[in-house]
């Protein structure tokens, strides 16, 4: 008898029907974001018409809370998540070109000094979350993918590590989860302790952009706390994004070489493949802006599709934020992200109140 | 190599990461501002 293959059925998506599925996502995305943008110009107006005391509310919270309150609430029914999904492609095209209004000496410098302070957070926060999982008997790979989710770049690290170390659904879903639930803490708490302790722009940016783990929720806390914060997290989080290939491949040499993951054949290629190519658009843009390719108009209507971009995001991130579903995972993985992330917070912004006295930016 | 394999491996070709597509589509955007297709994006 004949050896039966089971081929796995490929079923190719049409690229037009894969468009019509993310429609009314997207359209939900440019809702909630216009609401909010809506709600920022309105309430305050209102507020003060009637004498009321409000606080200046921006639009990136308003959109934030009325995704939150769709999520939580009657939830995002099925039709829309695919769109929704697509919040990432916005905020790494809003990345892109928000490289028009960065001046390549300003990354060289800025880049530099984040640079140093992004290689010294990602080694501490490694460190201290591989001896945090341990204290709480976690999963070793588990343990792992924390550690790369609070050091890098939360779920595209976590994701990107997951495939090459062999990681458990299971133990990326925990991760993911926390890392998530965390960030959704920090939009809210790092603005805050920023304004109590006074951080400059500057300061409060770099804060942000180093501690902050998803890049949504570190460029919409940038965002919540000024413009300028806004600018410098982005750059900051883009430096700790480029890092998570040499991050990933060295924790797939570790696993492999204790016979628990694939070996790595090509590092270069290796590397390539996870860098993330939106670092490469963003540098290459701020280089066409400094050598004037674009004019000054030119710049200010990048700059302001760039801020569409990012209105569809900070959407975005409240609508795929279900504290019920989080709270399913589980409490030791959020308790050891929990108590990392406060550490990692307190931590960086030691470095950055540092490097603000010793370099005077 | 079967039709399936080959069918698989000429889709694969054509699948851009998500990073990619964000790369591309801001490029887009910002040669159509350049040129002045959009002169003018308000906010």
């Amino acid at each position: 008898m004949a050896d039966v293959i089971a081929v796995p059925q490929v079923r190719p998506v049409q690229p037009a029907l894969q468009f019509l599925r993310v429609i009314p996502g997207i359209l939900l995305l440019a809702a909630v974001g216009y609401a909010g943008k809506l709600l920022e110009q309105n309430v305050g107006a209102y507020a003060k018409a009637h004498h009321w005391v409000f606080p200046n509310i921006e639009y990136v919270l308003w959109a934030i809370l009325l995704g939150l309150l769709i999520s939580n609430t009657v939830g995002v029914p099925e039709i829309f998540r695919s769109g929704v999904a697509t919040y990432e492609f916005w905020l790494k095209a809003g990345i892109v070109l928000l490289g028009s209004r960065f001046l390549l000496g300003d990354i060289l410098k800025l880049g530099g000094i984040s640079l140093g302070l992004v290689a010294i957070e990602i080694t501490g926060a490694i460190a201290f979350m591989t001896l945090l999982g341990r204290l709480f008997h976690l999963k070793p790979k588990l343990t792992t993918l924390l550690a790369v989710g609070s050091a890098v770049c939360g779920v595209s690290a976590i994701i990107a590590t997951k495939g090459a170390i062999d990681a458990d659904d299971e133990d990326s879903s925990f991760s993911i989860a926390a890392i998530l639930a965390l960030g959704a803490l920090a939009l809210f708490t790092f603005p805050l302790i920023g304004h109590v302790l006074h951080l400059s722009d500057r300061a409060y940016g770099l804060w942000a952009g180093l501690a902050v783990d998803n890049t949504a929720e570190a460029t919409a806390a940038g965002a919540l706390y000024s413009d300028a914060a806004s600018k410098l997290a982005v750059l900051v989080k883009s430096t700790r994004n480029a890092m998570i290939g040499f991050v990933v491949l060295a924790y797939a040499i570790y696993w492999a070489s204790q016979g628990q993951a694939k070996a790595v054949g090509n590092k270069a290629a290796f590397l390539w493949q996870k860098f993330p190519r939106f670092v490469l658009g963003f540098l290459f843009i701020s280089v066409l802006a400094t050598y004037h390719f674009f004019t000054k108009d030119q710049v200010g209507a990048l700059a302001n599709l760039s801020r569409w971009a990012f209105l569809l995001t900070f959407a975005g991130v409240g609508l795929r934020t279900n504290f019920r579903e989080m709270r399913k995972q589980g409490l030791r993985p959020f308790a050891v992200g929990a108590i990392g992330e406060v550490v990692i917070a307190v931590f960086t912004l030691g470095l950055v109140v540092g490097a603000e006295k010793l370099f005077g930016f | 190599m079967s039709a399936t394999e080959n069918a698989v491996t000429t889709t694969k070709k054509w699948i851009l990461s998500l990073d990619t597509w964000a790369v591309v589509a801001a490029f887009v955007a910002a040669l159509l501002i350049r040129v002045g297709v959009f002169k003018h994006v308000p906010w």
